[in-house]
C-alpha cells in the first residue's frame, strides 16, 4: 500500500517538474526544432533524389540528341538564365518591359541550346530546352528549402522549420510533377497541359497548318457549320507553348478586327473538391503565362469589340505536367463539344470566329 | 483484493502514459493504412482514327508518334488514319 503511495508521489513530482520545464523553458521549443527539422532533412533527401534522377534521365537525353559533355550544359544551364522582374512600382509600360525580358531570356536560351545542339530539328530543340527548365526548376527547389532550413537552425527559427515543415509536402508534390515530367517531355508524348492545343486540333480534323503565323505558333483554317473557323496552337510537336498574343494579334489585325468571336480553351488547375477532366466555361482569356501574352488577348479583343470566351479542362499541377492521362483526354472531348457548340449557338452563319489553343504541345504536331 | 492495494491515481498516470503513446504512435499508424493502397498498373495508347469517316480504334503506343502523325489510310474510305490522342490508362489491380 505505502509503497504504490510512494511511486504516485515521485510521479506527481515529476510530473510537476516536467510541467515547469514544459512551460516556462525554451526545451519545448528546441524538442520542436529538431522534430521538424529532422522532418525536412528527410524530405530533402527526396528531393535531391527527384534532382538526381532527372538530372540522369536529362543527360541521357541529351546525349542521345547529340549533344557532347551533356553533365557540362546541364551545368551551365541549371544555375544560370534567371530572369529578373521589371520594376512594379512604376507601372507605366510594364507589359513591353516585362514582354521585352521574356523575350531577351529566350532568345539567349535557344542561342545556348542552338550552340551545343547544332543543327537539330526545331521540334527536338525547344524539348531540350524544357527538358533544361524542369531539371532548373527542381535545383531550384532543392536550393529554396535547404536555404531555409539552414536560415531556421542559423537563428534558432523554429517557427521558419515549422513553417517549411508544413509546407514540405505541397512542395513534394509540385518537385514530384516536375520530377515525372521529364519522362513526358523526353519521350515526346502529350501533357495535361496539352489540353488546349489538343482541342485546336480537333476542331481542325487533326489536319496541317495553313502557315506559321508568329515564330513556334501555327495558324489552322477550317469551317464549322458554315462558320470560318481559325485555329492557333504552338508549333509541335515539340515542347513549345508559342505566343498566342502575339499570333492572335496579327490575325485579327490581317482580318480588319473582322472577327465575331474569340474562344481561348486552356488547361486550369482544379480545386481539390473538382473532379479530373471536369470542363467549365466563362468569359476572358484562358491563358497563364506572366502576363504580356494575357493582355494581348485581352487588348486585342477590347480593342475591337469582340466576344472573349474561356474554356477550361481542369486538372492538378502534377496531371497539367505529367502524361496525358483518359480522363483529362475525356475533358478534352467534352471541351471540344463546348467549343463547336458555342461556335454554332453563337456565331452566325458565314462569320468568322478565332479559337486559341493555349498551353505545351508536346507530342501533338 | 489486488485492485484495492494498488492506488487510483496510478491506474490514471498509466492510463494517461498509454494514450500518450497511443497518441505518439497515430502518425506512424496513419501511415502504414495508407501505404496498403491498389497497385495500378498504367499502359500508354494511341487512338487513331479517319477524321473523315469517324473510324477508329486504340493501339499501345509506339515510340516516336505525336498526335497528327499519318499512319496509314483508311480501311473503310479514302481518308487517312492519323493518331488522333495519345493518353495513359490506369488499371487497379495486380501488376
Amino acid at each position: 500500500m505505502n509503497g504504490g503511495s510512494e511511486v504516485v508521489s515521485y510521479l506527481i513530482v515529476l510530473l510537476f517538474l516536467t510541467s515547469l520545464l514544459m512551460n516556462f523553458t525554451d526545451i519545448p521549443q528546441r524538442i520542436q526544432l529538431q522534430r521538424f527539422s529532422s522532418f525536412v532533412r528527410r524530405k530533402l533527401y527526396v528531393l535531391e533524389e527527384m534532382e538526381s534522377d532527372a538530372r540522369r534521365k536529362a543527360v541521357a537525353y541529351l546525349s542521345a540528341a547529340g549533344i557532347r559533355e551533356a553533365s557540362k550544359v546541364l551545368d551551365g544551364f541549371v544555375d544560370n538564365f534567371f530572369l529578373i522582374r521589371p520594376v512594379e512600382m512604376e507601372p507605366t509600360d510594364i507589359i513591353k518591359r516585362l514582354r521585352h525580358l521574356i523575350r531577351t531570356r529566350e532568345s539567349s536560351v535557344r542561342d545556348y541550346v542552338r550552340r551545343v545542339l547544332g543543327t537539330a530539328e526545331r521540334s527536338v530543340q525547344y524539348s531540350v530546352e524544357t527538358v533544361l527548365e524542369v531539371v532548373s526548376v527542381l535545383r531550384l527547389l532543392n536550393k529554396l528549402v535547404r536555404h531555409y532550413l539552414e536560415l531556421g537552425l542559423k537563428h534558432n527559427n523554429w517557427i521558419l522549420v515549422m513553417q517549411l515543415a508544413i509546407q514540405m509536402p505541397e512542395i513534394l508534390e509540385i518537385a514530384k510533377a516536375y520530377a515525372n515530367s521529364v519522362d513526358a517531355f523526353t519521350s515526346g508524348m502529350p501533357i495535361g497541359d496539352g489540353a488546349g492545343p489538343l482541342v485546336a486540333k480537333m476542331l481542325v480534323g487533326w489536319g496541317e497548318p495553313r502557315r506559321e503565323i508568329v515564330e513556334g505558333t501555327d495558324l489552322y483554317e477550317a469551317e464549322v457549320e458554315g462558320r470560318k473557323v481559325y485555329a492557333i496552337k504552338a508549333s509541335g510537336p515539340g515542347s513549345n507553348v508559342g505566343w498566342p498574343g502575339e499570333a492572335l494579334e496579327k490575325l485579327v489585325g490581317e482580318l480588319g478586327g473582322a472577327v465575331d468571336r474569340i474562344i481561348t480553351v486552356d488547361a486550369a488547375l482544379k480545386l481539390e473538391s473538382e473532379e479530373t477532366g471536369e470542363v467549365a466555361y466563362g468569359t476572358g482569356a484562358a491563358i497563364g503565362d506572366l502576363g504580356p501574352e494575357k493582355i494581348a488577348i485581352e487588348r486585342v479583343a477590347g480593342n475591337y469589340s469582340i466576344p472573349l470566351d474561356a474554356v477550361v479542362v481542369k486538372m492538378s499541377e502534377a496531371e497539367a505536367l505529367g502524361p496525358l492521362t483518359k480522363k483529362i483526354h475525356e475533358g478534352v472531348v467534352k471541351a471540344y463539344e463546348v467549343v463547336r457548340r458555342t461556335i454554332v449557338e453563337k456565331v452566325r452563319e458565314g462569320g468568322t470566329v478565332i479559337v486559341v489553343g493555349v498551353g505545351n504541345t508536346v507530342g501533338i504536331r | 483484493m489486488l485492485v484495492q492495494q494498488v492506488n487510483p491515481l496510478l491506474i490514471l498516470l498509466l492510463a494517461a502514459l498509454i494514450m500518450l503513446s497511443l497518441m505518439a504512435l497515430m502518425p506512424w499508424l496513419f501511415s502504414l493504412s495508407r501505404s496498403r493502397s491498389k497497385a495500378v498498373r498504367e499502359e500508354v495508347v494511341e487512338l487513331v482514327g479517319c477524321p473523315k469517316c469517324g473510324h477508329e480504334y486504340s493501339r499501345k503506343y509506339e515510340r516516336g508518334s505525336y498526335v497528327g502523325k499519318e499512319v496509314g489510310a483508311c480501311p473503310r474510305g479514302d481518308g487517312p488514319l492519323v493518331v488522333k490522342a495519345i493518353y495513359v490508362e490506369r488499371h487497379e489491380g495486380p501488376e
